[in-house]
């Protein structure tokens, strides 16, 4: 993959632990029956970082990522922003979620989603062309949806993601089904995107992954959230004085 | 901007729909069958075997040839169109394309809107090869009145429109498209059955079954534009697509989305209620089968007083469907004010001994009553104009239509319904299909 175009590579934004809150969840909770897959998640992401959402299978990451975009109703909770309630309805206007394991519009071409998205979101053609050749998308171009192979998917997905203007951008599992050298290329597109000013909440199962691309992150476990900040701050919630991310999250879940 | 973009994504999804091509495969060899056996028909009616010529007197192109030709519509409305309206709706939900369009920059309501388009675009293209039959006819030297033609047109438009909103709703409640395939079939029983009881039941039953598709349909190929029919398919067709709209906002909770459909279905109930009540309605086709003469209808709307008819007859008997049609929905459409009861203590009739007024229609008008039993709409104006005082006016002066018998049968038919259609449907399905880019392309324009 080609490394970010100069435009992508915006002068750094400061860190994300000094400005106020980008958006902030507050008791977000969704019960099915009387199972609660998400209990009471209080967090912020902060404007151009990268958060991550980590957790165990089943913690709910994928719950909290749809209940946070509007896309299933929470059962409580209330997200807010510059500390003013965001009804369901309206997030789409300051944040945009590509879920995981969906594959809309297996008959259309690679090339037509990439300008329908970019028409339908008013993105501009240059743009367009960018982040086409940063995923490496143009041999995949005459391509339909359907025929992709799961890598070939994904970096389609992150395109259709990457070419919406919302300030904040949710990608569930972003790297899975990537190999090793595309993983590391798109986290480069990534990193240049949030450079740019964009805030990303990347929810992602592999932890090397996580440690190598966020800033903050935000574990979660059984529902709950069990730790939110940097790996500094969770390492010392956990009470290590040294050790990786994974050390820190096998001893907080 | 973002509209165009909506549409068309609906369009091509449409196009990559393997059900819309075979609808459009079955319509041509429906429409081609229909057109070749009821031109068959109409010229042996006509003569072309040596009939008995008066049996061509009064041939009416309306019944003889265009709703024949375009109720193979009918037909793909009830049976394979649903289908295609539960693939544009289903498979957005199945494959998650649905999360992405609701993060659209639009409001949902346009997005349902684009979807409306759409098919409604799709059932006019389904209407290309109707087209061509009724351009057949025309060719042929048939006789098609613009105004009746038009209005069988507009009936199928508005079948097409409502078979959307019932299976778009169907499409978004159900779980998959197979449930809501279930579910647009259980309407569509649902809806013969009713008419079966109301044949059989008359009263609200009746008045509700003349609202179901087919019944509706026949309003229509009865060259008669009722405006409570137009309404009423209307508001069940885009009440269909705003319960599919209010249903498929995944944000919400099942419960708000529940109140927010059942708010619907109430809005829609109410709507038909009261476009049932209208009854503003033109006979538009050209023998004026759904009116008295000009000089009859001039003198019944001369009489100001409300007439009152009593009718002893039950719901199944078919000399009350010949006075309903004949006459009583004549004289609705005439007269300013008419009020009918239906006063049949049975269903059928057949065990009404005890009632000595069984087989009788009562007219008031003016604090007169007068009673006959006849189903004719002669003697019925007899009756009328006898209790309202006035002398029947003579009607000699109105040409009588004459009909227009085509003894022809036409050899290109075949060719085109069977040959030309499939085979242009065929390349058109390649046409759109074909890959715009190909991998290699991309990788060479790459290199």
């Amino acid at each position: 993959m080609t490394p970010p175009s100069p435009a992508l590579r915006a002068a750094p934004a400061p860190s994300g632990a000094e400005r106020p809150a980008a958006l902030r969840t507050d008791n977000l909770s969704k019960r099915f029956g009387a199972f609660w897959a998400l209990r009471g998640a209080s967090f912020s992401i902060r404007p151009g970082e990268i958060l991550g959402l980590i957790g165990p299978n089943g913690s709910g990451k994928t719950t909290l990522f749809q209940c946070l975009a509007g896309l299933s109703p929470a059962t409580l909770g209330t997200v807010t922003r510059d500390g003013i309630p965001i009804g369901p309805g309206q997030r789409k206007q300051f944040l945009y979620f590509v879920p995981d394991g969906i594959r809309p519009f297996p008959d259309q071409s690679v090339d037509w989603v990439l300008r329908f998205t970019a028409g339908a979101h008013r993105a501009s053609q240059n743009l367009l062309a960018r982040i086409t050749d940063s995923l490496q998308l143009g041999p995949l171009r005459g391509a339909r949806l359907g025929e992709l192979s799961k890598g070939e998917h994904r970096r389609v997905m992150l395109a259709v993601g990457l070419l919406t203007p919302q300030p904040l951008l949710m990608l569930d599992e972003p790297f899975d089904g990537l190999d090793l050298r595309q993983t590391r290329d798109v986290m480069g597109v990534l990193r240049a995107h949030a450079a740019n000013g964009r805030t990303l909440f990347l929810s992602i199962h592999q932890l090397g992954d996580a440690n190598r691309i966020c800033d903050r992150l935000v574990l979660l476990s059984g529902g709950e959230i069990v730790g939110e900040g940097t790996l500094d701050d969770l390492r010392s919630k956990a009470g290590l004085t040294d050790g990786g991310l994974e050390e820190v999250f096998l001893a907080l879940t | 901007m973002t509209a165009r973009w909506l549409i068309e994504k609906e369009l091509r999804e449409l196009a990559a729909s393997r059900s819309y091509w075979l609808l459009l495969l079955v319509i041509g060899a429906l429409v081609g069958h229909a057109f070749i056996t009821s031109v068959g028909i109409y010229a042996e009616a006509s003569g072309i075997a040596g009939g008995p010529a008066a049996l061509s007197q009064g041939l009416s192109p309306l019944e003889g040839i265009v709703v024949p030709i375009l109720g193979a519509y009918d037909l793909a409305a009830t049976l394979l169109f649903p289908f295609v309206v539960i693939r544009l709706v289903a498979v957005e939900k199945q494959t998650g394309g649905l999360a992405l369009t609701l993060q659209l920059p639009v409001s949902f309501a346009m997005s349902m809107a684009a979807k409306a388009i759409a098919l409604v675009a799709a059932w006019m293209f389904a209407g290309v090869v109707g087209a061509a039959a009724l351009l057949l006819w025309r060719a042929m030297g048939g006789h098609l009145y613009a105004p009746e033609t038009w209005t069988v047109v507009l009936g199928h438009m508005l079948r097409g429109v409502l078979t959307i909103g019932l299976a778009a709703a169907a499409g978004a409640v159900a779980t998959s498209a197979a449930s809501a395939a279930i579910i647009a079939l259980t309407i569509t029983l649902g809806t013969w059955a009713l008419d079966y009881v109301a044949a059989a039941r008359g009263g609200t039953v009746a008045a509700i079954a003349s609202y179901t598709p087919s019944a509706a349909l026949r309003v229509f190929e009865h060259g008669e534009l009722r405006l409570s029919t137009v309404l009423v398919l209307l508001a069940l067709g885009l009440g269909g697509l705003a319960i599919a709209g209010a249903w498929l906002q995944q944000g919400r909770t099942v419960s708000r989305r529940a109140m927010h459909a059942g708010v619907i279905v109430l809005g829609v109930a109410l709507v038909c209620t009261a476009a049932a009540q209208l009854r503003s309605s033109r006979d538009v086709s050209e023998d004026r089968r759904n009116s008295f003469s000009r000089a009859d209808e001039s003198a019944l709307r001369q009489i100001q007083q409300p007439l009152e008819v009593t009718v002893y007859l039950a719901a199944e008997d078919p000399r009350l469907v010949d006075l309903d049609r004949g006459v009583l929905a004549k004289l609705r459409r005439t007269m300013r004010s008419v009020s009918i009861t239906y006063a049949a203590g049975s269903r059928s009739g057949l065990f009404e001994r005890p009632n000595e007024h069984y087989g009788e229609v009562w007219y008031s008008l003016g604090g007169k009553r007068e009673m006959s039993r006849s189903s004719t709409d002669e003697i019925v104006l007899e009756t009328i104009y006898s209790l309202a005082g006035r002398q029947r006016p003579t009607s000699e002066n109105e040409p009588a239509y004459s009909g227009y018998p085509l003894a022809a049968r036409s050899g290109l038919a075949p060719w085109v319904f069977f040959v030309l259609w499939p085979a242009g449907v065929v390349a058109l399905w390649w046409w759109v299909r074909r890959p715009r880019l190909s991998r290699l392309q991309t990788v060479g324009e790459r290199a």
